[in-house]
């Protein structure tokens, strides 16, 4: 399979103006197929941090729908999310904030 | 014949509609950000094309009082002038920026506007002279309007016409600029490119709406019609160096990497300080297995940008591809750093220790 790392960061950063995310506060870098992607995420739409439950839903259905379209583009072989404010853990995508309260 | 009528009312009340939304939300983005020059700039032009031109030169004024160097918001201002006869302001403005940018031909020509219609025919003839100097569009414009013939200016009976129609293009252009710019900001790449195709048809020489319609088709996915677009805007400006990024990223959406390459590596002769591009252009040595180039560009990035995290981890991974073990675990450690929770790089140095 193709792994050229440069176009795989060109239709990273193609998927991310497309999308309903505000992209501005997001760095991405692709490291042999590997997509990276760190910072604050937030849906463009939304003018909360996301912890409201509807908001929250559409953000998990952004955050899957996101992790979808990267994973389909040729060579990718994963990604590694590391965002401030969401967490994916036993394949659920949780809100940072509530995880560590609900640890508390 | 009735049809045909109808159907420009309902083109214009849609117009009308959208003028109105844009305008409402200018409104109140300005009382959120009252010191943002782009935005009083905006909402001046927006005013003075419906013809409200005491609260748009309120506007520009303010635009100029926070940002005394903003060049749209001055050549607005002067248009304005101009446009409400009020020469003496105008020529201030004018003569005042020609002293800080000869060169601009454009200055020049606003400046034979006014000297014309205030029937300083001799010194509007000068000002159209270097107007034509300075740039090509001007001496095609001319030649063809036959203003400009055998190196002499004619300002013969249409002179005044032909002075008016390219002085009114240029704001024309600048206001559809801005419609499709707003347009593809709201997600409406379509409507967007209709607008910004009318700026660039009335100044074919404005590289930023070439670089605008670039932009839009490559969102919109019509990746031909974009790199012809972003080729123009390089045609005209031929030091922009964001353009040649842009052409760089949607040949590699193409996977046209020996043009993304060609590109991208100009793009970094042209911007060296920018940390992205050495970034990518990085990523594009490293696929043509050339390790020593790509190590170099993120050498450079990491120069540029200490916390460029991403360039660490690549260049990281550039040296194990090497063997060069040591520098490889060195990456890794300045990584684990400032992310001790990346799985992925501790399993990287864990197996290289």
């Amino acid at each position: 399979m193709l792994k050229e790392d440069f176009v795989i960061q060109s239709n990273v950063r193609q998927i991310l103006i497309r999308s309903n995310i505000d992209y501005s506060r997001i760095t991405f870098g692709t490291v042999k197929g590997v997509v990276y992607l760190r910072g604050v995420f937030k849906s463009a739409h939304l003018h909360t941090d996301g912890s409201g439950e509807g908001a929250a839903n559409i953000t998990i259905k952004s955050l899957e729908s996101l992790e979808k379209k990267i994973k389909g583009i040729p060579g990718v072989i994963d990604i590694e999310f590391e965002l401030t404010n969401w967490t994916k853990a036993g394949g659920q995508w949780i809100l940072k904030k509530a995880q560590e309260d609900g640890g508390r | 014949m009735d049809s045909e009528k109808s159907a420009r009312r309902r083109g214009k009340v849609k117009w009308l509609r959208l003028y109105r939304r844009i305008l409402t939300e200018i409104e109140r983005e300005i009382k959120i950000h009252p010191a943002y020059a782009d935005l009083q700039n905006q909402i001046g032009l927006l005013l003075m094309v419906k013809g409200k031109t005491e609260k748009a030169e309120r506007h520009f004024l303010e635009a100029l009082r926070q940002n005394p160097k903003y060049r749209e918001a001055t050549f607005n201002l002067s248009f304005l002038y101009v446009e409400t006869r009020r020469w003496e302001k105008a020529e201030e403005i004018l003569l005042l920026e020609v002293k800080r940018h000869p060169e601009d031909a454009f200055l020049h020509q606003l400046l034979g506007v006014l000297y014309f219609q205030t029937g300083r025919k001799k010194q509007a003839a000068g000002r159209i002279h270097k107007a034509i100097q300075h740039h090509s569009y001007f001496r095609d414009y001319y030649s063809k309007k036959r203003v400009w013939q055998r190196g002499v200016v004619h300002l013969h009976r249409k002179a005044e016409g032909v002075l008016r129609e390219i002085h009114w293009s240029h704001h024309s252009a600048q206001f559809h600029n801005f419609i499709g710019l707003y347009l593809a900001k709201k997600g409406k790449p379509r409507q967007a490119i209709l607008e910004l195709g009318k700026a660039a048809g009335l100044k074919p020489d404005e590289f930023v709406f070439h670089a605008n319609l670039g932009t839009v088709y490559a969102y919109q996915g019509a990746y031909p019609k974009a790199i012809q677009e972003f080729q123009k805007a390089l045609k005209i400006q031929p030091f922009y160096g964001m353009g040649y990024a842009n052409l760089s990223y949607v040949y590699g959406l193409i996977r046209r990497t020996r043009e993304a390459f060609r590109c991208m590596k100009k793009a970094v002769r042209i911007n060296p300080q920018y940390a992205d591009l050495r970034y990518n252009l990085a990523l594009l040595y490293s696929d043509r297995k050339r390790y020593e180039e790509a190590a170099f560009e993120l050498k450079k990035a990491l120069r540029i940008n200490p916390s460029y995290l991403f360039a660490r981890i690549n260049l990281g991974v550039l040296y194990e591809d090497q063997e060069r073990w040591k520098e490889a675990r060195r990456e890794y450690r300045k990584i684990l750093q400032v992310t001790p929770e990346d799985k992925h790089i501790r399993n990287r140095l864990e197996r290289i220790s």
